[in-house]
């Protein structure tokens, strides 16, 4: 056991520091607002230009091949950095590791190098109105057409689809629960699309109606009927270390340090031993996920385990971002904190909420009866 | 990098666990104080971290933390930390150290009485003037009552000593983070034991552990422990390389593994009931052995609060 970085890792680490230190932009306006938007595209256009937005991908769709470990290192400097969160989040970290995975050649070659320089923006389409915690209850259906299928239903909740080209989903093509859906990736063009304002008035989210949406055979991902296997590929993605990095909260709670060092509630030792405990759990988040990184890397399954995860980043984002609202009392308003206080709301919601992540670590990590 | 055991590492905790399971029942618990003790001797656990002119092995704290979490995870009795982690920093070159005849009690910064002083051959006392050795003979040991009846507490008195050189620190940094990796040990044990209850104890016609608030807690208990874990083997690794924040690294582990292992008893207790509320079960050993290895070498708060100095000091600097 070591926590030694190889000189080829350390000089990564250096490349994109320095890069960053030239090219990282100040704060954009929100992502979610038309201006935003457009600005975040042109930020991750440029970051692929560097070949920087997708490092472990293969080089073929822009990637450089990076390890799991040169990806961690290069998150703790991206969000070290300040640089922006993602606007392609979801089609990189949800949607790209199904289709490497479960695609054909010519679907990578399609989707993918667009994905990477933010030319198409894709949105999570699972959630429905009567499918949230219990997503095998949907009921969206695709109906054979010729050369392709038609989409009937309503999807709802999915994050960025306000604006985003493109869109994944589940849609039911026969059967029943699990069994019998479809796994589509579709453009956003036919789709009725009603955004939805979050917490923070912004449209963060979108429903989507589907009437009869008209898509070609080669948007099936996978076998048709196979969709919720495919699915179940990404969940732990994005309840584990892709979507969530260590590095956003390591940024999180350095900040949280500085803040709580410089107010005046500093002399407050109860809100000062939070600080330093926020700051803790950040690096035990860090350590635990180079441990899990190694696993991957060695061939192992992470599966279940990353709900753990899950409990523990969503659980410390939210700790972090209460201090730094009590911190900062009445004038959280003028800081970005008030904007990270209201997402991390959110964190125990989506990625499956954390009463049920903790169903499944107590079924499928403990073994405890259903 | 590559922060996982590597399978020498591994293969030695699968050793001490084996011979453990063995030679540490349950049932010895009640009826000797030392159980195991010989057997792990005879596998040179005393001397894994002595040098070799000691007779030792002369490894590293990192290559020792999961069999020290074995020891843990069995309540082993006696002062295997002070006799096989801090000994080897103290008095290196008593004789017979290796061969796990001499047994160690140590009384060091941060502690207030000397655990299992009444088997130890000689004691080391950190004063104002440095360490001493005392030994056994020359040592007048009270009785403290403690809440652990496998780990009995003494204050020492002595007139007779010797002086040792060096400083405590080594040695208390390590048995720091030794103590730690025991409690991620009985952490571990206490969340297999109440798993296993709760799927054969039936209320309602059901095994409690399908009601989603037994579920709950003991998620919780695995999330605990699955994020200590790592800070503890972090802080041994800070330790081995003398890295300039072992300090803070050490109290961070102590700290969440103290916290862990509470939460591992307190659930275990709810969980089991009535029945976890006795002197009969087993259970009662590992649920002590949680709040007196997390009292020993520093309490939680004391070593929270020394992370809260560091980090809000302006120590920051991650590992590596
Ligand atoms: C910010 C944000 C972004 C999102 N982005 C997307 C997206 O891009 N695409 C997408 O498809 N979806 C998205 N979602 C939706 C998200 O996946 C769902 O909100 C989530 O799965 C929960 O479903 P629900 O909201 O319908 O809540 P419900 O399932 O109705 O749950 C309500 C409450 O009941 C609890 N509950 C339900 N079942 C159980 C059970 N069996 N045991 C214990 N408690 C239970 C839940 O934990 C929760 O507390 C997003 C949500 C948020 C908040």
């Amino acid at each position: 056991m070591d926590l030694d970085f190889s000189p080829a890792e350390r000089e990564f680490r250096a490349e994109v520091r320095d890069w960053l230190s030239t090219h990282a932009p100040g704060p954009l306006p929100s992502m979610d607002t038309p201006e935003g938007f457009a600005a975040h595209r042109a930020w991750e256009a440029r970051l692929a230009g560097a070949r920087l937005s997708v490092v472990s991908w293969p080089e073929e769709y822009g990637g450089r091949g990076a390890s799991l470990i040169d990806w961690l290192i290069f998150e703790e400097e991206y969000w070290a950095a300040g640089a922006p969160a993602r606007v392609t989040q979801n089609g990189i970290f949800l949607l790209a590791p199904c289709l490497m995975r479960f695609g054909t050649p010519e679907q990578r070659e399609r989707w993918l190098p667009r994905m990477a320089r933010g030319d198409d923006v894709w949105a999570q389409a699972w959630s429905e109105p009567e499918a949230g915690s219990d997503l095998a209850a949907l009921i969206s259906r695709a109906e054979p057409a010729p050369g392709g299928w038609r989409l009937y239903g309503h999807k709802t909740w999915s994050s960025r689809a306000a604006y985003a080209s493109h869109g994944f989903g589940l849609f039911r093509t026969s059967g029943t629960r699990h069994k019998g859906l479809t796994y589509f990736m579709f453009p956003m063009d036919d789709v009725a699309v009603r955004p939805i304002a979050q917490l923070d008035g912004l449209p963060g989210f979108a429903e989507l109606h589907f009437d009869g949406v008209f898509v070609d055979d080669s948007t099936v991902l996978g076998e048709v009927g196979e969709g919720w296997r495919i699915a179940m590929a990404t969940t732990s993605s994005e309840r584990g270390l892709t979507l969530r990095s260590p590095g956003r909260f390591l940024a999180t709670a350095d900040r949280l340090v500085t803040l709580a060092r410089r107010s005046s509630a500093a002399g407050a030792p109860a809100l000062a031993d939070r600080a330093a405990r926020c700051w803790t759990e950040a690096e035990a988040y860090r350590l635990h996920t180079f441990g899990t990184a190694r696993k991957i890397m060695a061939g192992e399954e992470v599966g279940a385990a990353a709900s753990m995860g899950k409990v523990f980043w969503s659980e410390l984002d939210l700790r972090m971002h209460t201090l730094a609202m009590e911190l900062l009392g009445e004038r959280a308003g003028e800081t970005p904190w008030l904007d990270g206080f209201l997402f991390s709301l959110a964190g125990p919601i989506y990625a499956g909420t954390n009463e049920i992540q903790r169903n499944i670590i107590a079924e499928r990590v403990l073994g405890l009866p259903r | 990098m590559n922060f996982a055991f590597t399978d020498e590492q591994l293969a030695l905790a699968a050793t001490v666990r084996d011979v453990l399971r063995a030679h540490c029942p349950p049932a010895a618990l009640r009826s000797e104080r030392r159980p195991g003790w010989e057997q792990l001797a005879a596998l040179g656990f005393f001397g894994l971290l002595l040098p070799p002119e000691s007779d030792g092995l002369g490894l590293g704290l990192a290559d020792v933390v999961p069999a020290l979490e074995e020891t843990g995870r069995a309540c082993l009795p006696g002062p295997v930390v002070e006799t096989a982690v801090a000994a080897p920093y103290l008095v290196a070159g008593a004789p017979k150290l290796a061969s796990g005849t001499v047994c160690v009690s140590v009384l060091l910064p941060g502690q207030v009485y000397a655990p299992d002083a009444d088997l130890a051959n000689v004691i080391v006392v950190a004063g104002a003037d440095g360490l001493r050795l005392v030994a056994r003979e020359s040592a007048r040991l009270t009785p403290r009552p403690g809440a652990d009846p496998c780990r009995p507490l003494f204050e020492v008195a002595f007139e007779e000593s010797e002086r040792l050189g060096g400083s405590a620190g080594p040695a208390l940094r390590r048995a720091t983070v030794a103590t730690a990796a025991q409690l991620i040990g009985v952490a571990r044990e206490l969340l297999a034991v109440s798993v296993a209850y709760a799927k054969v104890r039936t209320q309602f016609g059901a095994a409690i552990g399908s009601f989603q608030a037994v579920k709950h807690q003991l998620a919780d208990v695995a999330v605990a422990v699955e994020f200590a874990a790592p800070l503890v083997y972090r802080a041994a690794l800070a330790v081995d390389g003398d890295a300039a924040t072992v300090e803070r690294d050490v109290s961070a582990a102590k700290a969440a593994a103290g916290e862990a292992a509470t939460l591992a008893a307190r659930v275990a207790l709810q969980v089991h009931g009535a029945i976890g509320y006795t002197e009969e079960l087993d259970l009662r050993f590992w649920i002590a052995r949680a709040w007196s290895l997390s009292a020993a070498y520093g309490t939680t708060a004391a070593h929270r609060e020394r992370v809260r100095a560091a980090v809000l000091g302006g120590d920051v600097r991650r590992y590596p």
